[in-house]
Order: C-alpha cells, then sequence, then structure tokens
C-alpha cells in the first residue's frame, strides 16, 4: 500500500493518521498534527531533536514511520506537563535551572530524561550523562540539562551518589 | 526528510513476507529502521516496498533453550541490555550492547537487523562470532542455519539471499568458568567503534587453556584472530601483550577520511590484548571464588 491509516494517540489525544507510506513520524508530527516542539536536526538518528516517546521509551521520530505505529501512544516533550495543566517536574526543573538556550535540543533532551525518570532508575551524575550522550545541545554545554535531570531524580529519591561524591 | 515514495506493507507471516520479497525487486525488509531509514533518508537507498517484520510476533524475545540463548530477529539491542538471563549467560553480549549508537537506537534497533546490515564495525555481529552463534535464516518454504562466521561476507553484504529473513540467532551459553572482555574506541560517546575487541578465555590453573578473540573496524567484516588465539594457549594473562602483533595477518585495516589504517591496526593490537586480558583474569576470579 502506498497510503496508509493508522490510529496513533499524540499526548493523549487519539487521532487518525492518513498518510503517504513513507511519512516519518516526525513529518506527521510537525506537518500534519502541529506539533512543532518535535525538532528536524539531522535525519539520521544522531541528534535527538526529533525524540518522542512511543509507549514511554524514546525513539528518534526521524527514524520511525506513521504507519509503523498503528495503535501506539506518542508522547512529545508538550505532553510532560502535570495533570493540572502546569508544568511538569522536568520541564519545571529545566526552567529553574536555565537548562534551555535556543530551545532547539529542549523537547528532545525532556523526553528522553523523561524515560529513565519515568523508570525509576537509580542514576548518578555519570550516568545521566551517559543516557543523554545522544542529546547533541550546541548552547548549553549540558551542565545546566544535567543539572536539572538530577535535581528530578534526587526529588523523587531515584538518584544517589556516586562514591566520590557529586562531581 | 523528503524521501522518494515507497510502499509498506505487514505481513502476517514469514511466507507472506517472503512472497513479497520475491514479488519486488525493489522491496526491502524493515525491522528498527535505525540502518535502513537513515540510509533513505539520505537518498542512499530507494526502496520501492518496505516490508515491515515487526508485526511477526515469534521473531519478538529471548529465552534459554537447554544450553543455548535463543535471540528473535526482532529483539532490540535494549531488551537484550536489560535481561538478566542475558548478563547471567552472555555478559559479553550485555556489555557490549551498551556501546550501540544511543538510548533511542536501542529501543528500536534489532539484534537481526544488526546481523542483516553487517557494517563491519558493528559490535554484536563480532561478539556472535567470538560466541559462535549459529543464525537461523528463512525463505518461508525452508529454514537453514548459518554459522556467525561464514555469514558476513563483505562490507554491507551477508549469505541471506533476497527472499530470505534472518528468524533467529542461537547463541550457545559460555561455561561458568569462562570470563569475557570487552574493547572499544569511538571518537565520540554513540559513534560506530573505530575499533572493538570481544573475548572470552578460559583459565586452567593461572594458564590461559582458551581463547577466542574477534575484531571489528578493521576488516570488511568482523574477524576471529586464530593466530593470536593458539598461541596464547598455555600462556598466563599477563604474557599476553608480547603477542600483540599476532592480530596483523588477519586483519585489514583500510584508511577514511579521519583514520589512517595504521593507527586501526594499532588500535586492533592493543584492543584485542586488552579483552583478552580481561577475559582471562574474570576466567581467573571466577575460579577463585
Ligand atoms: C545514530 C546511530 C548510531 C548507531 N551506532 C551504532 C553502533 O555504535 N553500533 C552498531 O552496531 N550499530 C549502530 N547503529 C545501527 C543500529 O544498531 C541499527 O539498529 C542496526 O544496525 C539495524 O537494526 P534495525 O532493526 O534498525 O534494522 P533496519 O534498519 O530495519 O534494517 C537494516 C538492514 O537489515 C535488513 N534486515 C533487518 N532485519 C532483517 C531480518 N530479520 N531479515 C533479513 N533482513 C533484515 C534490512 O532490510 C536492512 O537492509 C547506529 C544507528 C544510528 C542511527
Ligand atoms: S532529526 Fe532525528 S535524530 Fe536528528
Ligand atoms: S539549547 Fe540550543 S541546542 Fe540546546
Amino acid at each position: 500500500m502506498t497510503d496508509a491509516t493508522s490510529r496513533i494517540t499524540v499526548n493523549g489525544r487519539e487521532l487518525e493518521c492518513r498518510a503517504a507510506a513513507h511519512l516519518s513520524l516526525l513529518r506527521w508530527l510537525r506537518d500534519h498534527v502541529g506539533a512543532l516542539e518535535v525538532k528536524y536536526g539531522c535525519g539520521e538518528g544522531v541528534c535527538g531533536a526529533c525524540a518522542v516517546l512511543i509507549d514511554g521509551q524514546a525513539v528518534n521520530s526521524c527514524l520511525v514511520l506513521a504507519a509503523q505505529i498503528d495503535g501506539r501512544a506518542v508522547t512529545t516533550s508538550a505532553g510532560l506537563g502535570s495533570p493540572s495543566g502546569g508544568l511538569g517536574r522536568l520541564q519545571q526543573a529545566f526552567l529553574d535551572r536555565g537548562a534551555a538556550q535556543c530551545g532547539f535540543c529542549t523537547g528532545g533532551m525532556l523526553v528522553t530524561a523523561a524515560e529513565f525518570a519515568g523508570a525509576g532508575e537509580a542514576l548518578d551524575r555519570r550516568s545521566i550523562r551517559d543516557a543523554l550522550h545522544g542529546n547533541l545541545c550546541r548552547c548549553t554545554g549540558y551542565q545546566a540539562i544535567v543539572d536539572a535531570v538530577d535535581d528530578v531524580l534526587r526529588d523523587q529519591g531515584s538518584s544517589s551518589p556516586p562514591a566520590g561524591g557529586w562531581t | 526528510m523528503y524521501v522518494r515514495p515507497f510502499g509498506y506493507t505487514r505481513p502476517a507471516s514469514p511466507l507472506e513476507a517472503c512472497e513479497h520479497l520475491r514479488r519486488d525487486d525493489g522491496a526491502k525488509v524493515l525491522a528498527g529502521g535505525q540502518s535502513l531509514l537513515p540510509l533513505v533518508n539520505l537518498g542512499l537507498s530507494t526502496p520501492s516496498l518496505l516490508v515491515d517484520i515487526q508485526s511477526l510476533g515469534d521473531l519478538h524475545g529471548l529465552h534459554l533453550e537447554g544450553e543455548q540463548l535463543v535471540i528473535g530477529a526482532s529483539t532490540t539491542h535494549r531488551m537484550l541490555e536489560r535481561d538478566a538471563q542475558v548478563r547471567r549467560v552472555a555478559p559479553l553480549l550485555a556489555a557490549s550492547v551498551r556501546e550501540v549508537g544511543n538510548l533511542r537506537v536501542r529501543n528500536r534497533g534489532t539484534i537481526g537487523g544488526s546481523v542483516a546490515h553487517a557494517d563491519p564495525a558493528a559490535e554484536l555481529p563480532m561478539c556472535l562470532i567470538v560466541l559462535e552463534a549459529r543464525y537461523l535464516v528463512d525463505n518461508g518454504a525452508r529454514v537453514r542455519s548459518v554459522p556467525a562466521a561464514d555469514f558476513a561476507t563483505g562490507f554491507l553484504t551477508t549469505r541471506l539471499a533476497p527472499d530470505e529473513l534472518l528468524t533467529r540467532i542461537e547463541v550457545p551459553a559460555a561455561g561458568p568458568d569462562w570470563g569475557w572482555g570487552f574493547q572499544e574506541v569511538a571518537r565520540r560517546a554513540g559513534d560506530f567503534a573505530l575499533v572493538a575487541a570481544a573475548a572470552i578465555a578460559r583459565c586452567e590453573g593461572t594458564l590461559v587453556a582458551d581463547l577466542r578473540i574477534g575484531l571489528a573496524g578493521v576488516a570488511p567484516r568482523p574477524v576471529r584472530c586464530p593466530t593470536l588465539e593458539a598461541a596464547a594457549r598455555g600462556r598466563s594473562p599477563e604474557a599476553l601483550p608480547e603477542l600483540a602483533p599476532l592480530v596483523d595477518p588477519d586483519i585489514a585495516p583500510s584508511d577514511d577520511s579521519f583514520t589512517p589504517a595504521h593507527y586501526r591496526a594499532h588500535l586492533a593490537r592493543v584492543l584485542a590484548i586488552r579483552a583478552a586480558q580481561d577475559a582471562a583474569r574474570r576466567s581467573l576470579d571466577v575460579r577463585a571464588a
């Protein structure tokens, strides 16, 4: 088939995706759903600007076809707010720490962090860096981003100091 | 991001998948898409039809079957990374898979895709030749079993016929007295390795009794190092470094725009020995425990 119809939930809204089979999830989200918080950086899986969660797992939306995810749930960084409609914890921590400058990488950083924050994994700063190494930021120098993620993990009790203390 | 249009289909059985592949010259298997879709996005691959095998349930998941670990081709890198059985019976796979790409690539990329894509620098196909795995290959009518060592024939090429699917990977579980070692040098975190080395070893007394070493990134396909493996028998782990030049007969590194061949050869010697020593020491640790 050259056209595909799928049902995809985006940030809690169930949508029908009727599109050419070759359409990437990234293009569908940006051009058809208007989810402009999802960015196109490289189209090769390297930069992380296009990252979204599919059923809670961070993926490259540039390397997934919309046709491939019939019945699945997509969360973009805009879907990480608190249930009451305010900022979510990661979003608030990024704001508090000044972890976004131009903002191009921010959506991808947030959803990637959301995957491991959601899994309740115990991560020290090194592991946070390790988990985020596939998300490129050209502005911040990463420090503030790691600080923000670290704040959230510590708050929820899933981050513990490494043997040598916090660096 | 604007690609040449292609069709898409989700077959209900391996037979149906293979029929699509037979009917249409331009059809390609789509697994996790983490190697194929970058090529498509860059215009380097222009398939007419993508046959998505993710719907084939039998290809997902991994389990122990007697003395072997059976990995369905559609098992993701991430599943391998997080599975407790893998850490126990194939710790080399558990350790090396963490070095593949980034989290997002591992969440979608599959083991079958990595093996079928046959990138010469890929970690898992190299580890699988060290572990002497076998691959099951199905064309819908006939299933054959190919030793991992014979599977890749060169740069991004394998013994898979155009209408065949790789369905499962069978890894003999290492005995309890075997140790493992894995070493890799990449230019940046998440990059493909410049050179990676994997080893497993079994010691008797304080000496190496059995050693297997594999290298990636130094030939058009992953290689074993039989000369070095044979020479290591009966030596102590501390005496292995002098054998480093014995990797040379088994590698054929080439230059690229960043890395001269002689540097890759140097890395191959250093990393092969480090991986072998780690493996031998882990084997000694097990025996001491
Ligand atoms: C940014 C980035 C970094 C990466 N870094 C690394 C790295 O460091 N190390 C590494 O090893 N890999 C790396 N990869 C590649 C990654 O591991 C891929 O996931 C993997 O090589 C291919 O698996 P896939 O399931 O995505 O396959 P696909 O991309 O879907 O397919 C790859 C090829 O294999 C064929 N194929 C797939 N499955 C089958 C099957 N069952 N039977 C027959 N043919 C099949 C397809 O037709 C295609 O030709 C990286 C990828 C990216 C995007
Ligand atoms: S645009 Fe998808 S990873 Fe860069
Ligand atoms: S804030 Fe500009 S790229 Fe990260």
